[in-house]
């Protein structure tokens, strides 16, 4: 083993460690909500590349956080099903949507721009359908989560301390998910149809089948980040959990840490939240619009002149030497 | 019932026209450049602005306004290629896109910044024409024969000068027009110059229909999105003909439902034809 692969096996541990001990050390609480947020986004980011790094590129997963988060909000205030399970239902709701979207997609080969195309439009769709249906869903004013007190089983606590470990724990999951898929014969299929279709398709390799297997598990992990996400924060609305704008910065934090890398998407996450909490708290208030241009003009820049990520391009550094 | 349809059709063609003008434009710059132009609604919105700076803000005749928009618009195109488009001319597709993407965050707050929240609207006094219980908003007329207009004039511009003979040219087959001579890079300057003019006028036409806002953008590039994509990205007349259709069935359904429906039944529309026919309706070939 040399020196770059212990550090890669020892580096993430220490971090967990860190991580593990951060909420015990005396810090503000603000930070520990910004990291939390940072945990549920790097969730979500990972899950999305799941399919990005085979060049799936779902510029739609708005449609399934917000799926994961309405679901699990309207089962609980209507019928009181704890999150816990609704979690699983709204993980299931959208990972049959996705198949749904995957099956005719593929079937069809529709792939690269017109994949994304389409899948932009779904996230649009579900917005539009979770407006439509306001007398349900709230319309664009939004969902409260109905307030139940402390009731750990009803996914409500006392102290947002819980969230920060059932947020890391998520996280940690999903990065574990992404080693399976790493280590397992699906990945050098999938590896296959992404550089060649038909090639691959020659060679036996099932495209519709692997590319569902991939979309079916990304769309469940989304989901389960929008539940963690709406139950963290209490209130869901179509422009935070679905929509266009979400779908957007998902590949938005893949792409600038290194959609191809297991620590890219958490490391873009951590980036960009980090960066819109500090705008926000620097220029916010009266020059909201001013932090937003800064940030937009940020992010454009970090697209134009690190391509491959900002983990990607590190990493190549480090193995050329 | 059915003088309300006939209404909302006429209505509808009408609207088809001004579309088939906003699609016109990112069309071309799909064609030519081959980039998505995802931030293409919020060059509208931009134009819209700066019509309303000059004519509303700054008391300048509206036609002033209106080519003064035109200038500042064209501007906006060519910075546009020179500064995000053309550096990432070689990156993967997802980058432009990305780019883009970040280009609406910069729009939507820049219009934020300078003109707030409000709706803006440039109040004109225009009469309803009225041709027995049909009634028809002689702005959405001007708008309809004005698009028709520079549709025309865009078309004799494409087909019988030289620049347009090589602006086909690179959209056609780009290493070939090299061969003969064509600077691809100086057409893609030219047409995203035209792209922005373009969206000027499409403002202009905009201004006596609708109010402005910073997020009025984002509906409009979609619009475009499913015109062009119904016509076949790339191909001109597909999204002529795919302008009108999205008019009559936008306004159609309002009519019978809701708005809300009917733009849940344009993007059904869109995703169905993205899956069975992603080269459109009068497309001939699958690009790649």
């Amino acid at each position: 083993m040399n020196g770059a692969g212990k550090i890669g096996k020892v580096l993430p541990a220490v971090l967990f460690a860190c991580l593990i001990i951060l909420p015990m050390l005396p810090i503000s609480t603000y930070i520990i909500n910004v990291v939390t947020i940072i945990f549920i986004w790097s969730l979500v980011a990972t899950a999305w590349s799941f399919m990005g790094r085979f060049y799936l590129v779902s510029l739609g997963h708005g449609a399934f956080m917000g799926t994961g988060a309405y679901v699990t909000v309207l089962l609980f205030n209507h019928i009181g099903l704890s999150p816990w399970i609704g979690m699983f239902a709204g993980g299931a709701a959208a990972c049959f949507m996705g198949a749904v979207l995957g099956y005719a997609c593929f079937r069809f080969g529709v792939i690269g721009d017109y994949f994304a195309l389409v899948t932009l439009a779904v996230a649009e769709l579900v917005a539009l359908l979770v407006v439509a249906f306001r007398e349900v869903t709230g319309g664009s004013l939004g969902l409260t989560v109905k307030s139940v007190g402390t009731s750990p089983w009803l996914f409500q606590f006392d102290n947002r301390i819980y969230f920060y470990y059932i947020a890391l724990a998520g996280l940690c999951l999903v990065l574990f998910v992404w080693r399976l898929i790493d280590r397992s014969d699906m990945r050098k299929a999938l590896m296959a149809i992404g550089e060649d279709e038909l090639a691959a398709s020659s060679l036996g390799v099932n495209i519709i089948k692997n590319k569902m297997a991939i979309t079916m598990i990304s769309t469940f992990f989304t989901a389960l980040g929008g539940t963690i996400y709406a139950q963290y924060l209490l209130y869901i609305s179509p422009e935070t959990v679905c929509g266009v704008g979400v779908s957007l910065s998902i590949p938005f934090k893949a792409i600038l840490g290194g959609m191809f890398t297991l620590w890219g998407p958490v490391i873009g996450s951590a980036i960009i939240v980090s960066l819109e909490e500090y705008i926000r708290a620097a220029y916010g208030g009266t020059y909201t619009s001013v932090s937003q241009i800064i940030y937009g003009i940020a992010l454009l820049l970090l697209i134009m002149f690190l391509p491959k990520g900002i983990f990607g391009t590190l990493k190549e550094k480090f193995q050329k030497k | 019932m059915g003088e309300q349809l006939l209404n909302a059709l006429i209505n509808g063609i009408l609207l088809g026209g001004v579309f088939a003008l906003l699609a016109l434009g990112l069309n071309l710059i799909f064609g030519v450049v081959k980039i998505i132009h995802l931030a293409y609604g919020q060059f509208v919105m931009m134009g819209f602005y700066i019509i309303f700076m000059f004519y509303v803000q700054l008391e300048l005749p509206i036609v002033l306004a209106i080519v003064l928009a035109i200038v500042v618009m064209g501007l906006v195109g060519f910075l546009t290629q020179f500064a995000v488009i053309k550096p990432l001319l070689s990156a993967p597709r997802l980058n432009q896109l990305l780019a883009l993407a970040s280009l609406i965050v910069i729009f939507e707050n820049f219009a934020l910044f300078v003109w707030g929240a409000d709706y803006r609207g440039i109040p004109f006094d225009i009469p309803v024409i009225e041709i027995s219980n049909i009634f028809i908003r002689t702005s959405s007329f001007i708008a309809f024969i004005g698009a028709l207009v520079v549709m025309g004039l865009l078309y004799l511009f494409l087909n019988k000068t030289y620049l347009g003979l090589a602006i086909r040219a690179v959209a056609q087959d780009t290493e070939v027009a090299k061969l003969m001579g064509i600077n691809p890079k100086t057409i893609y300057y030219v047409t995203m110059i035209l792209g922005g003019i373009l969206t000027a006028i499409v403002a202009a036409f905009f201004v006596p229909i609708y109010t402005v806002h910073p997020h009025f953008g984002a509906a409009f590039t979609l619009t475009a999105f499913i015109i062009v994509v119904l016509g076949g990205m790339g191909n001109l007349l597909g999204g002529f003909v795919g302008a009108f259709l999205i008019g009559i069935i936008t306004s159609v359904a309002a009519v019978l439902t809701s708005t809300e429906v009917a733009e849940i039944v344009v993007l059904v529309i869109f995703i169905l034809v993205m899956l069975i026919r992603p080269q459109g309706i009068l497309g001939t070939g699958v690009s790649s």
